[in-house]
Parts: structure tokens; C-alpha cells; sequence
């Protein structure tokens, strides 16, 4: 064997260290940079509060730990014409991905269990009396999208859902009263991104859907077109443009609907322009396609984002931010009717999760500290919020591991 | 880590018991294998006294005559007498009753969580593998490095010394690799006072040495590319170690401390005598205020020693050894916390090996080299096959010496551990130990099953009476449940595949635990969910609320609605129901944790329940 030179020798160990200092130092470096993403879709918060001819109803999150697995999503309804709120969460599944609730026209509300862990698809629940009594029904087999207008309920009983996997599925039929729904695809997003008005729109993904007064499907989401609203009217198997014309404003802005719910003879469309620093909300109001829209004045949002937007009677529409926006100065703001201005109300009171305008122009600022809910309520013509109830819920903590 | 650990808790008392009892009875058949060895021994050289007396055999015609073997240097002495108290005494740790479990998710995870993804899932199939038979693979961790230690004390000279330090480099990749995560040298953080490359890694060096054929013994050059090689190594580290952003200089940054002393302060918060954690947080606190400094003698101390190593003169390496060897015990004492103190330490990290090493190479350097037998080659005999025919006779075990007789009794020892570990790694099927531990041992019953009239999934009605001449693995769950009852489902599909040809006279049978969400749509979702539609013999059985309520009273199930958006509650039982329709065993069937090994489990405990009564039938 070829005796190795001295110096050859030790020219391999440095390399050898050489090689493994790289490794050493290559593990240590920051990873590659990557492509950068498309910005996300913005979103509105599951935290919410509907008005149906039942009452109103608000969804919040309480419990809550570090683990997501206490958190537990509570149902309230304040039954029209009474003062006080229930605890109305509809029983036998675990609902810590969420609730989403839709309501009618009629009297009737649809709760839907968002999955989670290893719960796969969507449990559905209805109740007909104010929440004392709830049925189950067929379940949506795909998980609901996690957007408070992901579930639509049709006056004749359809239900309309947004999945996670991009889809819109239709129950077909009216059975939503029997239990029993099968489901077919109404749309999917690619799909809708490819017609004539998914492609004026740069659909992105969509983010709520409705049903016009009339029984029409109505889909929304998030344009990358400046200046376009990503509303879709099914009208004869096409699906047409049917959003608010802007004003001259906001033409080139990136518009996203964030709720779009449909309340009696009124579909009222809540959306955001704009992103980041810049984004603004503003809400919209029409009786149906072929009506004129009216709009708001756009709400500066500045650093704060939405962490809860609210439909209530009469197209009131209230929204909770993280902080104070530009244009009022605080923390919530309320349009009390189409096309008036937004109107600041008081700082809301510690832990509100959300906002529930009532139908003699009160709201109440529904505040959450682990299992127990606060009710202010700041009534028409005042400037503070009084505490009006408290509940306790009894959640049981551990009960989902 | 998906699949890296059982989850169960490592002090689990089924766990402990089991693995306890395996030890012992395994040390009892280690005993006996060193006592039938000696015994073996014994009695052929009470028959073959010649023999016995020497080498050449009891004719002094059948084997060669071979000339005495070389006497072994004292640099190889360090290393095998050194490493083999080491391999014995990580052997030991690996007996700790917590070690069975706790491996994989107290070492291993950890010790991989910083590396890149790949080496997550190469360690992730390890661990994965040992949670599955953790008793096993505790057990063969723990006499197979009984045996290399015993191995390598015992057998100094000759072909079996020689393979001990080849079975000690084998076994001491397969740790540095999965145990140790390639020893962390692809982890951010590199560092030589935490012990990179990983002891492991040193053994197998070491283990190399060993394994070095007896002409390398007498050559300086062998001492010489130790230290050279050590040399390189420090140098780097040295590198590694001045790099900056790493976190090494700064004693504290941002009000928070630097990478040494926080990797000090983690280690002095673990449990150890008071002492200990002392001198720990005495140190923590010096690097702390002087980050610089003792970063800047590392570095230093380092890059000198790692210099004079690289020379190999005598004079330059007897300094820097000192030096080295009072560097590593100050490592090991002050940052390395002696490897094996708090948690669960499976060695005692890497400053003595290294120690040994240089130690070593020191010596293979420095002493005058063993002198060379004559005619040493000219005695062995003229092929390899003439000294395996020699090797095979009985006057070869009755002229060994006792060490290569203790040699040959840990070879036993490590075959003790090793077969039983490969023996459960053929079957793919977790340890129905983790189910037990669980859920407990269920007894053996033998009662009528109460009937029951519900309908399936695909609107067929089911009685009990139907599925007379089967066996019926029974058990409730709730469809819209997001925790156990899916695990249980897949532990039903699990034990379905398990059951290979048997599965048709098997009904997989579930009925639905929930007085809210039963109708059958629920049914159909959760079985699309479990991927349970396709499977022949799995049904989902519901009805009217009555009807069901009546089966849950008749079996014993409560299904509770629970308030505000809980889960409903209700118990987890399985039933296993004979041909006959009588009910011979009742499983807890909580599925614990629901890892892969956990699921694995349960899975082999009902398919050894249902072959059970197929076998009787």
C-alpha cells in the first residue's frame, strides 16, 4: 500500500474539517428565502351576533387555556322582545372548531359545528323554538369554512355552506326541517374564479355565502381586481356580478366581503378595502339583484383589525376592532341604518367579544372572561355602557382531550 | 413527532413491572449463560489437561503451534478497559425502570427536535420502532451494551478482542444515529463543550482502535493519527466555537442568557444533589457576567491543544494532554452536569471518552512500542480455513483463557438482547403491553350477550341472533365525537387487517353512543371519515332513540349529554362476543393516548381476543 505523503495526510483532515464545519455552519444559517406568498385572504372573525324573527343571537368563544381544546363556542339568544340573554348552545358535540350559525327570514336557526381534531366533517343542528329544543341533521360531509357567513339558510329551507376545500354546497330540496339534507356542489371556487365574472373579480377564495329574499344564491369572496365586490348571483345556472357599484375612492382598492347575510326584504354586505394600514370597512345594503345598492361611508381601520362584525335588525351593522381606528377614535362602531354614517360608540367594556345591536337601537357588548359572559348594554341615546347581566356557563374543561 | 413515543407516561406501573420483571429474568439467563460457558470451559480442560496447559493442543499434532500472542499495549489497554467500563455502565442506566417509555420521548425526541426534517424522520422510525416493543428494546439496549462492555474488559488479546471493538463501532452508530441524532452535528448550535459530535461517536472511534489488527499495535503512526485526528477535530471546533452569531459570545443578550449559559442553567435545574447544581449555577452566573471571556478561552484552549495534538511531538502533546484532560473534566463537571444526572441520562456524555482518546494516543505515541514476536507469522497456520478448523476445536475453548471465555458469555448476553428485539421488529404489530397499561387486563366471561334490533349504515337491519356464528368484537361509539372515538374506530379497522383470512368470520360492529346526533347520516359520515365504508364486515349500527337506549341500559353504557358544547360523554368498553352470541370478554377500550403504537396495541389485543375464540370454535 502506498505509504501517504505527511503533508497530503493532513491536507485531508482539513478537509474533512473543512466539511464538517460547513455542515456545522450550514445548519446554523437562516433557511433560504422563499417566494413570497400571496397575502392572505382577510377574514372576519367567528365571534358575531345575527337578528332572525326569533331574536338575536351571538356567538363567542369562552373557556379558553393555552390549549385550543377549551375553547369552548357558546350560543346566546336575547328572544325578540326580551331583555335578558339564554345560554342556547345546541348540545352533543363538542363545538371547540367553532360555531356558525344562519338564520331566515322565518323564525328557525341552523347551527353548524365547525370540525375539529379529529372530527372531519360538520355536525348540523336546528332549532325552531328560540333554542330550548334542537334537532339534529344530516351532517355536511366537508368541513365548513371558518367564516361566520360560510352556512346560508334559504326561506324555503336550503341551506348553502362554504367548505374548506373550496366549495359551495347546496342541500337539495327543502328539508332542512325533515333532518334529512343531501348535499350537492353548487359552485366550486376555481370554477366561479373562471367565469366571465370570477375573472372581472380575480376571485381569490370566497368568504361567505347568502341567499337573496327572493331564494337566490348568493356567494362572495375576495377580489384581486382593484375596485371589483366579489358578490355572484346564480341567475339560470350563470353566475353574474352582482356586488355594489364603489365609490371613486376606493377604485383602487382590493375589495374582500367579509359577511354577507341576508335579514328579512334586505341582504346586507359588509366589506373591506384595502389591506394592511390602508384598509377601510364599509357596509352595503340592497333588497335583491336588479335593486340599487346603498353604501356607507368607509371606515378607517388604520392598525386595528376587525375582531367582530355584527348584523342586526334593520340592517345594523356593528363592528369591534383590536384597536382604535382612524375614523372614530375607538373601538366599535355602529351603522345604525342603510347608507348612514358610522357612529363611535363609548370604549366598550373589558373582554367584549362582540357586539349585538338590539331592535330598540340598543347594543350590548357581550364581554367573555373564561365561563363567564358580561352583558353591557349601552341603550339608544346614552354614552356608557351598563351592565345588564351576567351568565355563567358551565364548561367543562378537559372534556374535548 | 408523529409516532416517536407511545405516549404513555414513563412511569407507567404496568410499563415499570413489565420491563423490571424482563431484566430480571434475562439477567437470570445471563447468568446462566456465563455459567454454562465456564462450565463448558471447565470440564474440557479437566478432559483435555494438555490442552488446558497451552496452546498446540491436547496431541500438541492437532493445531499449529502458535507462538505466544503479543502482550497488549497500554494505549489499547486504556481504550478497551476504558470504553468497556463505559459500555457497561450505559448499559446500567438503560436498566432505569423509566427507560422502557420514557426513551424515545424524554431522549430521543429532544435530542432530534432541533435538527433538520430528515433526521427527524430517520430518528422518528427509530422511535417509532421502540415504542412499538418498548419492553424489548429496553431490554436489548441494556444487555447488548452489558455485553460489548463486558466484551471488551474481558477479552484482551486476539480475534475476539479485535471483534469486540468492531461489534462496539456497529452498535455505537446505531446510537450516535438514532439516539443521538448523528451526534447533533446537523443541529444549529454545534458545539464541542455540549459534546458534539456525540459520545457515540467517540466509542466508534474508539471502537475502531480497538478493532486494529496487531501489526498497528507496535507503530507509533497509530498514536499519531489519533492525535492528528483529534487534533483537526479541536481545531474546528475551535472554529465553531469563535463563530460569530451563534449565541456563544455573549455571556446574556437581550435580558435573557447567552447559548452556554443557558444550556448551564437548563442543565443545573434538573434534578442532582445540591452540590452539583452549585457549582452549576456558580458557573451559569460567571458566564453570565463574563460571556466573552470564557467563550474566548475556549476558543483559545481549543485551537492551542488541538495544535500541539497535530504536531505529535512529545514534548508539544504531553502539555497540551494535561491540559486537555483537565479541560475535559471542568466540561464535564460544569456544563455537561456528568451526562447522566436529572432526566433520563443514558450515558455519561462525551468529555471522558475523549479523555480515553487522547489519553490513548499519547500513549501509542509516546511509549516504545511492544517488541515483535519472532516467528509469529510463521506459526500461525498457512490458511484462513486451517484457523477456522483450529479455532473450531474443542482444545481451542479448553486452552482459551478465562477472558475469552467471559468474552464468549457476552457475546451470549448481547445474542440475550438482540434476538428478542429483532424477533418483535418483525412483526409490524405494537406490544399489547401499551393497551393493558392503559386500559388494564380484562378477566374472562362467559354470559348471553343481550340481543339487540338496530340498523346499519346502509339501512339493513342487524339483530345479535344474525350474526350467530361469528365473533363479534363489539363496541360503542359516538359519531361526532373529535377525540377517542375515532381512535377507537381505527383500532377496529386495525384489528379488522390483522385478522387477514379470519376477518370473515369477524364482524367489526359499533353502535352509536350519542342520544343527540344518531341518525343514520351521522353513521355514513363517520364511516367516510374512518375510511370504514369499504370495509365487508364493519357495521354502524343505529336506530330510534328507545331502541338505543335500551341496548346502552342492557350493556351497561351511560351516554351523557354534557353542557356547553362538550362532547357528549359515554363509556368506552368493547365487547367480545363468540360464535355462540355469548359475551366471553370485556375491554376497557379507552384508547389513551392514540399514538400510532397505542392504536397498534389495542388493535393486537382484540385480534388476539377474536382469534382466541376462533381457535376454540
Amino acid at each position: 500500500m502506498p505509504v501517504m505523503r505527511r503533508t497530503a495526510r493532513r491536507a485531508g483532515l482539513a478537509a474533512v474539517a473543512a466539511g464538517f464545519l460547513a455542515a456545522g455552519c450550514a445548519s446554523a444559517a437562516p433557511a433560504a428565502r422563499t417566494a413570497a406568498a400571496p397575502a392572505p385572504v382577510p377574514a372576519s372573525p367567528m365571534d358575531t351576533a345575527v337578528t332572525t324573527a326569533d331574536g338575536t343571537w351571538a356567538v363567542a368563544v369562552m373557556g379558553g387555556s393555552a390549549a385550543q381544546d377549551n375553547d369552548f363556542w357558546q350560543l346566546f339568544v336575547r328572544p325578540a322582545g326580551a331583555a335578558a340573554w339564554k345560554l342556547v348552545t345546541p348540545p352533543g358535540t363538542a363545538d371547540n372548531g367553532g360555531l356558525i350559525v344562519a338564520g331566515g327570514s322565518g323564525s328557525g336557526l341552523i347551527t353548524a359545528f365547525r370540525p375539529s381534531q379529529l372530527l372531519t366533517y360538520t355536525p348540523l343542528s336546528r332549532t325552531d323554538d328560540g333554542g330550548r329544543a334542537w334537532s339534529a341533521l344530516s351532517p355536511l360531509d366537508a368541513a365548513l369554512a371558518s367564516a361566520p357567513g360560510a352556512l346560508a339558510l334559504q326561506p324555503a329551507g336550503r341551506l348553502l355552506a362554504l367548505t374548506t376545500r373550496g366549495t359551495a354546497e347546496q342541500s337539495t330540496g327543502g328539508q332542512a326541517e325533515a333532518g334529512s339534507l343531501t348535499w350537492t356542489t353548487l359552485a366550486t371556487t376555481r370554477a366561479l374564479a373562471a367565469t366571465p365574472a370570477g375573472r372581472r373579480c380575480g376571485l381569490a377564495g370566497l368568504t361567505a355565502a347568502a341567499y337573496t329574499p327572493a331564494g337566490q344564491p348568493l356567494l362572495a369572496g375576495a377580489c384581486t381586481r382593484a375596485g371589483t365586490v366579489g358578490i355572484f348571483a346564480q341567475q339560470g345556472g350563470t353566475w353574474t356580478p352582482a356586488g355594489p357599484p364603489l365609490p371613486a375612492s376606493l377604485a383602487g382598492q382590493a375589495i374582500t366581503v367579509l359577511r354577507l347575510a341576508t335579514t328579512g326584504n334586505q341582504t346586507v354586505a359588509l366589506l373591506q378595502a384595502g389591506r394592511g394600514s390602508a384598509a377601510r370597512l364599509l357596509a352595503a345594503w340592497t333588497a335583491g339583484p336588479g335593486s340599487r345598492w346603498t353604501t356607507s361611508p368607509p371606515l378607517r381601520l388604520g392598525r386595528a383589525a376587525l375582531a367582530s362584525a355584527s348584523l342586526g335588525p334593520a340592517g345594523t351593522v356593528a363592528v369591534l376592532t383590536t384597536g382604535a381606528v382612524l375614523t372614530t377614535g375607538g373601538r366599535a362602531a355602529l351603522l345604525t341604518a342603510p347608507g348612514a354614517a358610522w357612529r363611535a360608540l363609548p370604549a366598550v367594556p373589558p373582554g367584549t367579544a362582540t357586539l349585538a345591536p338590539g331592535a330598540a337601537g340598543e347594543t350590548d357588548a357581550l364581554a367573555v372572561h373564561r365561563g363567564t359572559l358580561a352583558v353591557w348594554r349601552l341603550p339608544a341615546a346614552a354614552t356608557a355602557w351598563t351592565r345588564a347581566q351576567t351568565i355563567t356557563v358551565p364548561i367543562l374543561y378537559g372534556s374535548s382531550n | 413527532m408523529p409516532g416517536m413515543n407511545s405516549g404513555l407516561n414513563i412511569d407507567d406501573p404496568t410499563v415499570v413491572a413489565a420491563f423490571k420483571t424482563a431484566l430480571v429474568h434475562q439477567g437470570l439467563i445471563a447468568l446462566l449463560i456465563f455459567f454454562t460457558v465456564g462450565l463448558a470451559w471447565l470440564t474440557l480442560r479437566a478432559w483435555l489437561p494438555a490442552a488446558a496447559d497451552g496452546p498446540g493442543g491436547a496431541d500438541g499434532q492437532a493445531a499449529a503451534p502458535a507462538a505466544p500472542a503479543p502482550a497488549e499495549p497500554a494505549w489499547r489497554q486504556v481504550l478497551r478497559i476504558g470504553f468497556g467500563v463505559i459500555w457497561l455502565f450505559d448499559g446500567i442506566l438503560q436498566a432505569q425502570p423509566k427507560m422502557a417509555v420514557g426513551l424515545p420521548s424524554q431522549v430521543i425526541e429532544p435530542t432530534a427536535a432541533s435538527s433538520p426534517h430528515w433526521v427527524q424522520d430517520v430518528v422518528n422510525w427509530a422511535g417509532t420502532n421502540w415504542s412499538y416493543h418498548p419492553m424489548q428494546a429496553g431490554a436489548a439496549a441494556v444487555w447488548i451494551q452489558v455485553g460489548i462492555g463486558v466484551w471488551l474488559l474481558a477479552a484482551a488479546r486476539g480475534p475476539l478482542s479485535r471483534l469486540g471493538g468492531l461489534v462496539s463501532v456497529g452498535w455505537g452508530l446505531v446510537v450516535w444515529v438514532f439516539g443521538e441524532s448523528f451526534g447533533g452535528i446537523f443541529a444549529p448550535g454545534l458545539t464541542w463543550l455540549f459534546g458534539a459530535p456525540g459520545a457515540a461517536g467517540v466509542y466508534c472511534v474508539a471502537g475502531v482502535a480497538i478493532a486494529l489488527p496487531e501489526r498497528a499495535w507496535r507503530s507509533r503512526q497509530t498514536g499519531r493519527i489519533m492525535l492528528a485526528g483529534l487534533g483537526v477535530f479541536l481545531l474546528g471546533m475551535a472554529v465553531l466555537q469563535a463563530w460569530p452569531g451563534r449565541g456563544f459570545w455573549p455571556g446574556t443578550g437581550h435580558g435573557q442568557p447567552g447559548t452556554l449559559a443557558g444550556m448551564t442553567a437548563s442543565m443545573a435545574s434538573t434534578p442532582q444533589p445540591h452540590v452539583l447544581s452549585a457549582w452549576i449555577t456558580a458557573f451559569t452566573g460567571f458566564d453570565e457576567a463574563h460571556g466573552f471571556a470564557v467563550n474566548l478561552f475556549a476558543v483559545i484552549a481549543l485551537t492551542v491543544i488541538g495544535a500541539a495534538f497535530l504536531t505529535a511531538r512529545p514534548r508539544l502533546i504531553r502539555p497540551a494532554l494535561v491540559a486537555f484532560i483537565v479541560l475535559c473534566l471542568a466540561d464535564w463537571v460544569l456544563i455537561e452536569d456528568f451526562g447522566f444526572l436529572g432526566g433520563l441520562g443514558t450515558d455519561p456524555n462525551s468529555m471522558i471518552p475523549f479523555a480515553l482518546l487522547a489519553t490513548a494516543g499519547y500513549l501509542a505515541v509516546t511509549r516504545a512500542p511492544v517488541a515483535e514476536q519472532a516467528g509469529e507469522a510463521a506459526a500461525r497456520p498457512a490458511s484462513r480455513r486451517q484457523r477456522l478448523l483450529a479455532a473450531t476445536r474443542p482444545q481451542v475453548l479448553a486452552s482459551a483463557s478465562i477472558g475469552s471465555v467471559a468474552g464468549l458469555g457476552a457475546i451470549g448476553v448481547i445474542i440475550l438482547g438482540a434476538a428478542p428485539m429483532a424477533a418483535a421488529q418483525a412483526s409490524p404489530v405494537a406490544d399489547t403491553i401499551l393497551a393493558q397499561a392503559i386500559d388494564g387486563s380484562s378477566a374472562a366471561l362467559n354470559y348471553s350477550a343481550p340481543s339487540f334490533s338496530l340498523t346499519d349504515q346502509r339501512g339493513h337491519g342487524v339483530t345479535l341472533k344474525s350474526l350467530r356464528g361469528k365473533v363479534v368484537l363489539l363496541t360503542f361509539l359516538d359519531p361526532v365525537c373529535t377525540s377517542d372515538c375515532p381512535l377507537e374506530a381505527q383500532e377496529m379497522r386495525q384489528a379488522g387487517q390483522l385478522l387477514g383470512a379470519e376477518d370473515r368470520h369477524v364482524e367489526l360492529v359499533a353502535i352509536v353512543a350519542n342520544p343527540v346526533d344518531y341518525q343514520a347520516g351521522y353513521t355514513r359520515a363517520f364511516d367516510q371519515q374512518e375510511g370504514l365504508a369499504g370495509v365487508p364486515n364493519w357495521l354502524y349500527l343505529t336506530g330510534s332513540l328507545p331502541q338505543l337506549q335500551r341496548v346502552w341500559g342492557d350493556y351497561g353504557i351511560a351516554a351523557q349529554i354534557e353542557p356547553a358544547g362538550a362532547m357528549i360523554g359515554h363509556s368506552e368498553v368493547a365487547y367480545v362476543i363468540d360464535a355462540r352470541g355469548r359475551v366471553r370478554q370485556e375491554m376497557n377500550f379507552d384508547p389513551g393516548p392514540g399514538t400510532t403504537a397505542t392504536k397498534s396495541s389495542f388493535a393486537a389485543e382484540l385480534t388476539d381476543a377474536a382469534e382466541h375464540l376462533l381457535s376454540q370454535s
